[in-house]
């Protein structure tokens, strides 16, 4: 067992409390050339994602770990596609709650 | 040696040749004190797994939030998929933690299972929680892989409901578990096991209790309930009830019939002893 290098789930609002820190959020693709991806968080904010993308081609919404680089950047060390539909605002809620009352569950 | 004392998986705990479903099965048969309240699926975080409370040696050793952990479901990345021989070992990681998990493979539905399954993947676990040398290891049962990514939040708010709902049932019944038996005045208990009924909603009163039991047969069925009397081998005898409730003892007959006849209680050695066929 290790919890000593946990992933927190964010969204855009949340990413600034983890800057140099692992990450999981999710995204949607927006525009990706080389080794910078934009996308939009589950709330809405336009977030850059640094690091070449994996070999196979990105779906509409795609899950990126990595490490916090600035308030709106991560450093991709992992892409997931999470296929062309994604309940976002799901996941937005359960990124607050993952970080607010319900942090010792996560973190 | 008795075959329900037989405890499988405390003699093979990590063992290479007992079937970890199989198992299970049995150890759950034999034993009339757990109901299905305590064999549910427990959907977790690794998070909260690390923190369980482990009490000691007991097979069913771990508690979260006041409630029995056995079987438990996880959602997150698999990696370092070992192929073994007679099992396949993995890593769970799902975000908030990573445990070690492995998955016996006996019939070829388990290989297949396995085979679709690599490093990376996000996968639903379905496991047996177990400590073992020390260290808290998943026996899986059911490895998946998630097609909907939905799935991911969905456990995850699931997680958060499930300990919600635990912590809440446990400051409820904090307050009301100890009841006291208007007959005798002392502190009534479910059981031998106090805390765990306490812990696990219904555990003996949707049992037992509830359905329509009229008040003698329930005070009866409390008496011969009570742990000192669940202990005693040969039961109790019907003067001794009648003697305790201050009831008549064709009254009491009355309700031992009745009790008899809905398989609540049996008798014993001989026609006046009798003993609850609850928890024993």
């Amino acid at each position: 067992m290790d919890t000593s290098n946990p992933a927190v789930l964010v969204n855009g609002e949340l990413l600034r409390m983890y800057v140099g820190r692992k990450v999981r959020t999710v995204i949607q693709v927006l525009q990706s050339n080389g080794g910078i991806t934009t996308g939009k968080s589950t709330d809405e904010h336009q977030l850059v994602i640094k690091g070449s993308p994996p070999p196979f081609p990105l779906t509409n919404f795609v899950e990126v770990i990595g490490v916090a680089d600035s308030n709106q950047s991560i450093c991709a060390e992992r892409w997931t596609n999470f296929g062309n539909t994604f309940d976002t605002f799901s996941y937005n809620q359960l990124c607050q709650l993952a970080n607010g009352e319900y942090k010792s569950l996560f973190l | 040696m008795h075959a329900s004392q037989f405890d499988g998986n405390a003699a093979f705990s990590g063992g290479g040749f007992m079937p970890s479903q199989a198992t299970q099965t049995t150890d759950t048969g034999f034993s009339p004190a757990k109901n299905r309240d305590a064999q549910g699926l427990l959907p977790l975080t690794v998070k909260q797994i690390s923190e369980a409370f482990h009490s000691s040696d007991e097979k069913s050793n771990f508690v979260v939030d006041g409630v029995d952990v056995n079987n438990v479901s996880l959602v997150g990345m698999l990696f370092n998929k070992a192929e073994r021989v007679t099992d396949v070992g993995f890593v769970l990681d799902d975000g908030t933690g990573r445990i070690d998990c492995h998955r016996w493979v006996n019939e070829t539905i388990d290989t297949k299972e396995m085979e679709g399954i690599q490093d990376g993947m996000y996968v639903e676990i379905h496991g047996h929680l177990k400590g073992f040398q020390g260290k808290r290891q998943l026996v899986a049962f059911s490895v998946r892989p998630v097609t909907d990514f939905n799935q991911i939040t969905h456990h995850f708010i699931q997680c958060i409901y499930v300990h919600t709902y635990n912590t809440k049932l446990q400051k409820m019944q904090g307050g009301t578990s100890q009841m006291v038996n208007p007959v005798l005045n002392t502190p009534l208990q479910n059981g031998s096991k106090g805390y765990q009924a306490a812990a696990i909603p219904n555990q003996f009163s949707g049992q037992f209790s509830s359905d329509g039991l009229k008040g003698i047969d329930q005070m009866v069925l409390d008496y011969l309930q009570q742990p000192s009397n669940l202990a005693q081998e040969k039961g109790v005898h019907r003067d001794e009830i009648a003697r305790q409730l201050k009831i008549p003892l064709d009254k009491i007959m009355e309700s031992i019939r009745s009790l008899e006849e809905e398989g609540l209680i049996y008798s014993t050695i001989d026609e006046c002893h009798y003993k609850s066929t609850g928890n024993g």
